[in-house]
């Protein structure tokens, strides 16, 4: 498995953004969620086959402080503007949960720069009759428990285990609230910022990936992405919660690379 | 030294097994709990305390901002403080303090203009107002301000209502947050140039420079006491040293429940069942709404997150947990209580201590009764205020404190600006 390097980019006068990359072949952005970046099986088994481009969102790596984006519109022009800065014109894109929110924004705001969209457990919407949990009011097992179907698995582990050194605890934590404070900035109170006026303006091909028993956002959700964008598929995985890539890795890799197989968007 | 008689006008029948049963007693604190014919008793009998207290002749009744929140049932402060300016517009001592109204939650900040603009011309220049940035239960959780926008927004609306009170010309803002084509407000503020400004904070190095560069007077609000508050009047009056500013007691306030009965023994009788209701039930809240993230920097968090760690910070209800009664309490500087001979002792070497001049006095603690609410104001005006009023004769308060109406010709009210 390749391992990932670091790339920093001046992506507008503002504004520098961090990346992890790896692997080679046509261009790939991955919109990480509100837990972080991490460079877990799913990149990795990604990157056999494209050339990953994974940004950190703004607030939450070394080269820029969250004050620098103004909000979701400006850091979506922040992200058309880093596929100018790698000279990208037009990428796939996969997100997840937050990410997957901005994927879809960055489809749906300039039509021409996202030719295949995948969404994974996109955030975005907020339905009132059946409320996703707050996250930002959320212990961290509870948080395990949400996301994971089985919160002793393995991939527990990606949320991060705490160190014995008092020390090392602060670093841990403060890289994770850091993280969810920028991821705060988009989702606060609520993920909802009117997405769903502006979802039957994609026009790239579109998955929709969820799993059955997210218990962050509720399944209900995909149907609301399906029926919004025109022509999307939703593909929903049984024993799954929130990280479904991670928790039916195979399967999701599998629909991920028949997607990306498949015709780009007709745009521009 | 001035003493301020305030009261969070908590709820006083919250059910005796509340903390197992529920979450918590702010955001989330069960709306059927609420009786609103006890709320209908609890705020006329706190009024009628804080009349009490003009009449006892106190230099200040003060009351704050909470929401959703069992132990202050006042969204709007200003409601209670416009029914006190009636009766201190009469008074020769008494102002009236708003501890304060949250800027960030106000759409648009010029309505706390208008209406501490409405306190200061009803109490007849006696008002002074109290601009806290808030707590993030009240205004991330329970008003949905964005946690990474809370400071903007507050610096924001500080800086309009500020430029509002001292512009006679009408103006145009246009803010990040708040664009306004027609800045106007009436009524004007009673003094001039405007009231004097108090900043209720935690102790965040923010709020003491802000307060300190502005000459506005911080007050420290926290329930856990004198002892408590050396960690952060410490570093305030260090900063204090740091800007240039002088050491003037006025500058900083401090919040102390003070308990005051014949005896010693007779306080314990008293209160302490009160007291331990405000632990044990009022401080029952929920960790998850502490702190929303991005509410604090990452360098304040850094800071308090090593005390949480390694054991050091251990604050209100976790206390409680390992077993303090009364006398703990009391030694820990909790509370003050005893005679009026030891309440004024201590009281004293309190603010020597902090070198603080204004006592944010909680007269009211959890769920005391009416009874020993008056008795506690009115031991204290008795025993206790005339022996604290000249603590510091040598520094001057009228920088931070009301001056009444202002010049009276209109003419000469220009705005310095």
């Amino acid at each position: 498995m390749a391992e990932p390097t670091t790339h920093t980019y001046q992506v507008n006068a503002r504004l520098a953004i961090d990346t992890l990359e790896a692997g080679s072949g046509e261009p790939l952005l991955f919109l990480h969620g509100a837990g972080g970046l991490a460079w877990d099986p799913y990149l990795a088994a990604l990157a056999e086959r494209r050339r990953v481009i994974a940004p950190f969102l703004p607030g939450t790596s070394k080269s820029n402080d969250i004050s620098q984006v103004r909000e979701l519109w400006d850091l979506t022009l922040c992200y058309y503007d880093l596929l100018d800065a790698l000279g990208i014109d037009r990428a796939d894109v996969v997100g997840h949960s937050m990410g997957g929110m901005i994927a879809c924004e960055m489809a749906a705001n300039d039509q021409s720069r996202v030719a295949r969209l995948i969404a994974i457990a996109p955030a975005g919407l907020f339905d009132m009759n059946d409320p996703m949990p707050d996250i930002f009011a959320m212990r961290s097992a509870e948080l395990a428990e949400r996301v994971l179907v089985d919160p002793n698995s393995p991939i527990a582990e990606l949320l991060g285990a705490m160190p014995d050194d008092v020390d090392e605890q602060v670093e841990v934590l403060i890289q994770r609230l850091g993280t969810l404070n920028a991821a705060a900035k988009f989702l606060w109170p609520i993920p909802d910022k009117g997405l769903l006026r502006r979802l039957p303006r994609i026009k790239a091909p579109t998955l929709i990936v969820w799993g059955r028993q997210d218990g962050l956002i509720p399944v209900s959700y995909g149907s609301t992405f399906r029926d919004s964008i025109p022509g999307a598929r939703l593909e929903v995985l049984d024993q799954a919660s929130h990280l479904v890539q991670l928790e039916r890795l195979p399967d999701v890799l599998a629909l991920t690379w028949r997607t990306l197989a498949g015709p780009g968007g007709s745009a521009p | 030294m001035k003493t301020v008689a305030f009261n969070l006008m908590p709820y006083k029948d919250l059910p005796a097994d509340f903390e197992k049963k529920y979450d918590s007693v702010w955001v989330s604190i069960p709306r059927t709990l609420y009786d609103p014919r006890k709320g209908h008793e609890y705020y006329h009998d706190y009024l009628d305390a804080l009349e009490t207290a003009v009449d006892l002749g106190y230099d200040a009744v003060g009351v704050n901002e909470h929401h959703s929140n069992g132990y202050g049932l006042m969204p709007s402060p200003n409601l209670m403080a416009s029914i006190l300016s009636r009766k201190v517009r009469h008074s020769d001592t008494t102002s009236v303090v708003v501890l304060g109204n949250s800027l960030a939650l106000y759409n648009p900040p010029i309505r706390v203009a208008e209406e501490m603009a409405m306190l200061d011309v009803l109490s007849g220049g006696k008002f002074i107002a109290g601009f806290p940035v808030g707590t993030s239960m009240d205004t991330n959780y329970v008003y949905g301000i964005n946690p990474s926008e809370m400071r903007e927004r507050y610096y924001e609306a500080h800086d309009l209502v500020m430029k509002a009170w001292t512009t006679d010309e009408v103006f145009t803002w246009n803010g990040k947050y708040n664009q306004l084509r027609y800045v106007n407000t009436w009524p004007r503020t009673a003094q001039r140039p405007h009231p004097p400004v108090w900043i209720p904070g935690g102790g965040s190095v923010e709020t003491y420079d802000f307060s300190l560069i502005n000459d506005y007077s911080f007050s420290y609000l926290s329930f856990f006491g004198h002892k408590y508050a050396k960690k952060v009047m410490g570093p305030f009056w260090d900063r204090a040293d740091a800007l240039g500013k002088d050491r003037n007691p006025y500058r900083a306030g401090y919040a102390q429940f003070i308990c005051v009965s014949e005896t010693d023994a007779q306080a314990q009788i008293d209160y302490e069942e009160h007291v331990k209701y405000f632990f044990a039930k009022c401080m029952h809240i929920d960790p998850r709404f502490f702190e929303a993230p991005g509410y604090r920097t990452v360098a304040s968090l850094r800071a308090g997150l090593r005390s949480q760690l390694d054991g050091t910070a251990k604050v209100g209800k976790a206390i409680l947990d390992e077993g303090f009664g009364w006398k703990e309490l009391v030694e820990s500087g909790y509370i003050i209580a005893g005679s009026p001979e030891t309440v004024r002792e201590q009281i004293v070497e309190a603010a020597r201590e902090l070198h603080v001049g204004n006592l944010i006095w909680l007269f009211h603690c959890g769920s005391m009764p009416q009874h020993l609410t008056l008795k506690n104001l009115h031991l204290f005006a008795e025993g206790v205020l005339p022996h604290i009023r000249n603590l510091w004769p040598e520094w001057d308060h009228r920088p931070f404190w009301p001056s009444g109406f202002g010049d009276p010709t209109p003419d000469t009210r220009r705005s310095a600006a």
